[in-house]
């Protein structure tokens, strides 16, 4: 499968923004760091080895398309967190009823978990989160592999060979009522740069 | 001339480390599927204070035997050798002469295609297939990414062999106290290829697995096996964190990787089969296994970063810990159930 990423500059005329699709605001709940410049390793805390992703093969604070999903795809500027390493943040979403909660995620080790969605009318439903390893690792649970750099970033070098990947998962929100937050995992395994709900 | 036993393949799987990725090696080069073998044997076995800061530490139920520990259904037996004569390509040599391959233990800092070359210390195993005394290289496969096949000078080779893996702060996991002495190597016999694996053979198997899980023969205390020794496993590891220690923590996670790789390799066999045999139920007590596996992630990823504060990671690494028991519980219901059919 042929994987279609673009920003929206490469689309003249597009839309800013598909009316279907809203994106989750994870900006005040970033609280690690995925990504570093290759001057700069040391930051980089996706594992407990200290590697991370490579800030050059990667967009920085734009809003892309991963097959037809547009995400606003987080900043890397060094020292700044870019993604949500999961300890059960609650996360506000725009309310409305979706289908699907998209995300731009990577996972330390091969992990499983379960999402809390709330709703509107006081329900709760548990959905599972199932993320495939960053670390040279296929997607094991038929995940799109949105990204996978050519390197990997170690703490004193970069790492030619071995790919670090970033994976377009999908979880469903099959409660057909009005969506008002999502709760990640309590997994510190799991780290999430970007979130969209689709209608 | 050289002394060669290439070419060889090389075979690996995300969940695996280099003890599974070296044996399948050796497994292909013996005309087996390294998935049947490496897949086929399921437990789960904790030798409390045995575990060794090495990438390839293994819960022996043979002790000292680590390749007859992991392919306990068929005739394999291992022994780990140390060189002490003044030149230790002759005991290489010799190996290959007699039609081994010898898997070497060697630290990952003085390996130049090794990601921790000269950055950091790490226990590791490599294939050795050729030594080319005119060329000055040793023939190595390392199917661990980025994975190498090829030569690599002497003299890289022997201060790798001859490290003894000192402890590096940089990887507390798998650094420093471990066996790797100089010039060790495990020598490995594999039988014949046996017969392809069948439902029935599967059956016989399976139902093994599930009694060593519920109702194992051993029960002298000194290991922790089965479900039984699970819940001992997780419930001192916990405690032991609420108590605010590290040292269980980093255990587990070296400890954990050879019980996640097997539960994934386990549980991709069961799908494989399932699928290959028409037998649906089986690929669904497959999944059930991986699902273990993945489970088993929360766990070691918890108790490694959770390290810095132990107990403030306990009730954390609980919830892990009872999710996993768990999993576990359900894998063996559903593949006892299955087994009783093949």
């Amino acid at each position: 499968m042929t994987i279609q990423r673009r920003t929206f500059e490469d689309t003249p005329g597009a839309a800013p923004w598909p009316d279907d699709y809203s994106a989750l605001d994870l900006g005040p709940y970033r609280n690690n760091i995925g990504i570093t410049p290759a001057w700069s390793t040391k930051a980089g805390r996706l594992n407990v080895w200290g590697n991370s992703l490579p800030a050059e093969e990667l967009p920085g604070g734009e809003a892309i398309v991963v097959n037809d999903v547009p995400f606003q795809f987080p900043g890397t500027l060094p020292g700044e967190p870019d993604n949500v390493r999961c300890t059960g943040q609650f996360v506000p979403v725009p309310p409305g009823r979706y289908d699907w909660l998209y995300l731009l995620a990577a996972a330390e080790r091969r992990t499983e978990d379960v999402m809390a969605f709330h709703f509107e009318d006081g329900a709760v439903d548990f959905e599972p989160l199932r993320v495939s390893d960053f670390w040279h690792a296929p997607a094991v649970f038929g995940e799109d592999e949105a990204f996978a750099t050519s390197v990997m970033h170690y703490p004193h070098h970069v790492q030619e060979r071995v790919s670090g990947k970033i994976f377009c998962q999908r979880v469903p929100v099959t409660r057909r009522a009005v969506l008002l937050a999502v709760r990640f995992p309590d997994n510190v395994a799991v780290h999430v740069f970007a979130a969209s709900l689709r209608r | 001339m050289p002394i060669t036993r290439g070419p060889l393949e090389q075979w690996y799987r995300d969940p695996v480390s280099c003890l599974q990725s070296t044996l399948a090696t050796l497994l292909l080069k013996a005309g087996e599927d390294p998935l049947v073998e490496l897949g086929l044997d399921w437990e789960f076995r904790h030798i409390p204070g045995d575990v060794r800061p090495e990438e390839y530490y293994w819960p022996c139920r043979h002790p000292g035997d680590v390749v007859r520990s992991l392919l306990p259904h068929r005739a394999a037996v291992s022994r780990w050798r140390t060189v002490a004569g003044e030149d230790p390509l002759a005991v290489l040599e010799d190996a290959l002469a007699a039609g081994l391959l010898p898997v070497i233990a060697v630290d990952n800092f003085h390996l130049p295609f090794r990601p921790a070359y000269h950055d950091v210390h790490a226990a590791h195993l490599l294939v050795v297939y050729e030594v080319d005394r005119e060329a000055g290289t040793v023939g190595v496969s390392d199917a661990q990414p980025p994975a190498f096949l090829g030569p690599i000078p002497v003299a890289d080779l022997l201060r790798s062999w001859d490290d003894a893996s000192p402890h590096d702060d940089q990887d507390v996991f798998f650094s420093g106290k471990g066996e790797t002495a100089a010039r060790r190597w495990l020598e490995v016999r594999l039988d014949e290829p046996g017969p392809e694996l069948d439902p029935g053979q599967l059956g016989t198997v399976l139902r093994a697995n599930v009694r060593g899980f519920t109702n194992p023969a051993e029960r002298d205390g000194t290991h922790q096996v089965g479900l039984e020794g699970l819940r001992g496993f997780t419930d001192d590891l916990v405690e032991r964190s609420r108590d605010g220690g590290s040292e269980a923590l980093v255990s587990a996670y070296t400890f954990g990787w050879g019980m996640q790789a097997q539960a994934a390799l386990h549980g991709e066999l069961l799908r494989r089969c399932g699928a290959g045999w028409g037998m649906r139920e089986l690929a669904e007590a497959g999944r059930h296994a991986e699902l273990v596996a993945h489970l088993w992630s929360g766990v070691r990823v918890q108790s490694a970063h959770g390290r810095a504060d132990p107990a403030g990671c306990a009730r954390e690494l609980a919830r892990h810990a009872a999710l996993l028991v768990a999993a576990y519980e359900r894998a063996l219901e559903t593949i006892d159930r299955v087994a009783e059919g093949l």
